[in-house]
């Protein structure tokens, strides 16, 4: 890429070392981009190159963004002191294992809340027909309509699939507060 | 090389404009520190403590130390230098782990724990499971289902070692989907952003600055993909750039679902949701956003006039979970806040 092309874009952001070097006590003069090829202070209207026919003015736009696609700031890979690798390997390994204890504890209570929720469909399942736990292993009773009523409600999946609320999915925030809203307010 | 010209391009400029050699010269000196710094130097100095004992110094003896020693001290430099391409396993120069600073994949971070993500692991997670949950009494053993992949019944000779059939109705294997547990609740694993430019089979700048804006509302590197065959109506011809794609997964891919949902897609006019039919039926499933959608991402509004006016694209974007097939995927990202509309098709 041409840089003569691109200089207009970029002039605000580098400055020249002279520039940069004197101190900020006085105001510097602001460095407008050259828009444009045109004189100031002039009506005259300025020789322009002249364009080839059907040849379209490229956006500066696109230049710039050319630009700063093409010039990826890559930082080489760091090269850490002894004392410093060491540093950053004690603080990895801490963020490691304390990822993979809060990870474990998550499983955990998944896990907890999962068993606790087959515990609670297996004493449905063997509800008796008067509402009293049957004796363990085969659902007691006599065969009603009301036996095991409860467990097939349970077990129903109807509407499931079909998703959830959209007011189930709003984002947790901190707020609002556990006051809620200020009904006294006045302006 | 560039820089070097800009350098004296500008050097140039400045010279020819104001006088900043002038403005230097009179300018006093000034001094930025507060205090007198004399002041808080200590006064004792290791000059005033007493020299080394002479025995001390008759028994110091750097040189036959280090020969007495046997092995070399490791530099206090770091000097390793990871191999710039991976030789394979059996090749003695091996880079360092990705988490080693040092290795050329390293990437610092996560520097964020995304809302999105802390919502899944306390609510969400758990409420799916449950929502999933089927009971199997103690003892229960699933009945052993068929072959999947039927043989070739009849009488043809030809039949005989040919590969298995393939399932009824359609070649593809489907995957299996497993009762949900505490071990596989239906996660969020990647998102993958596409963006297809078909004005860049004339002007390839376009694909520049729908490159920039993917990068800019994903936070990740794109890649730019190339037609595989030329299509007449959409004008596509071989071999020319035609779409970028990000790659996202973990903090950027939950940031950028966030945006999505909180902030993108309310805004949309008469969005009645994504399609009931999108997806691949195996748990990934994808919805598009047009041009203006694209616009009103926050990173985009905010600095609209950067890009080339009608250039910005709109993209697909694919939501890749660890669910197995679509129904699941569709509850899990109803659950996140995307909705479904039409016939729900698994």
């Amino acid at each position: 890429m041409r840089t003569s092309a691109i200089i207009p874009a970029f002039r605000p952001t580098f400055r020249c070392l002279s520039r940069r070097t004197t101190p900020l006590l006085s105001p510097a003069r602001p460095i407008h981009p050259r828009s444009s090829q045109t004189a100031l202070f002039s009506t005259t209207a300025p020789l322009l190159k002249r364009s080839k026919k059907g040849e379209q003015k490229k956006d500066i736009r696109i230049t710039a963004i050319q630009y700063h696609l093409r010039h990826p700031l890559n930082p080489r890979p760091l090269r850490l002191s002894r004392l410093r690798a060491l540093r950053h390997w004690t603080i990895h390994r801490a963020w490691q294992l304390h990822k993979a204890a809060s990870r474990r504890a998550h499983e955990l209570e998944l896990e907890r809340q999962y068993n606790s929720m087959r515990d609670a469909c297996e004493a449905l399942r063997l509800i008796g027909d008067d509402g009293m736990p049957a004796s363990a292993g085969t659902p007691g009773g006599t065969m009603g309509k009301e036996l095991g009523r409860l467990y097939r409600v349970a077990m129903e999946k109807k509407g499931v699939w079909a998703g959830v609320p959209i007011e189930y999915a709003r984002m947790q925030v901190d707020y609002p507060s556990r006051e809620g809203w200020n009904h006294g307010w006045t302006r | 090389m560039a820089l070097r010209e800009l350098g004296s391009i500008f050097g140039l400029a400045s010279r020819s404009g104001t006088r900043p050699v002038v403005r230097c010269a009179n300018l006093p000196i000034r001094r930025y520190a507060s205090t007198d710094a004399t002041q808080d130097l200590e006064p004792a100095s290791s000059f005033s403590a007493p020299p080394p004992s002479e025995d001390i110094v008759k028994s110091y003896d750097p040189v036959a130390q280090s020969r007495r020693r046997g092995r070399r001290l490791p530099p206090s430099r770091y000097q390793f230098r990871p191999p710039k391409y991976y030789r394979g396993p059996l090749h003695p120069h091996q880079p360092p782990p990705p988490s080693d600073p040092s290795s050329r994949v390293f990437q610092p971070g996560p520097f964020s724990l995304p809302r999105l993500e802390q919502t899944y692991q306390s609510t969400i997670q758990p409420d799916l499971m449950t929502l999933a949950y089927t009971h199997f009494p103690p003892g229960y053993t699933a009945p052993p289902k068929g072959a999947r992949l039927r043989s070739w019944e009849g009488a043809s000779p030809y039949f005989k070692n040919r590969p298995l059939r393939g399932p009824r109705g359609s070649d593809v294997l489907r995957l299996l989907r497993q009762p949900t547990t505490f071990r596989n609740v239906p996660k969020l694993t990647g998102v993958t952003v596409h963006s297809m430019v078909k004005e860049a089979n004339e002007d390839p700048a376009v694909l520049d600055v729908a490159k920039m804006v993917v990068q800019a509302i994903t936070n990740a590197r794109t890649k730019v993909h190339k037609a595989r065959m030329s299509v007449i109506q959409w004008g596509h011809r071989e071999g020319r750039v035609v779409s970028v794609t990000a790659d996202l997964t973990g903090e950027d891919m939950y940031h950028f679902l966030g945006k999505t949902i909180d902030v993108v897609l309310p805004r949309i006019k008469d969005w009645k949701g994504v399609k009931g039919s999108s997806g691949d039926s195996s748990g990934n499933l994808t919805f598009g956003l047009s041009a203006e959608n694209v616009a009103s991402f926050p990173e985009i509004e905010v600095n609209y006039d950067m890009y080339p006016p009608k250039m910005i694209p709109g993209c697909h974007v694919t939501v890749h979970t660890s669910a197995t097939n679509d129904r699941d995927a569709r509850l899990l990202l109803s659950s996140i806040g995307i909705p479904f509309y039409g016939k729900l098709v698994d």
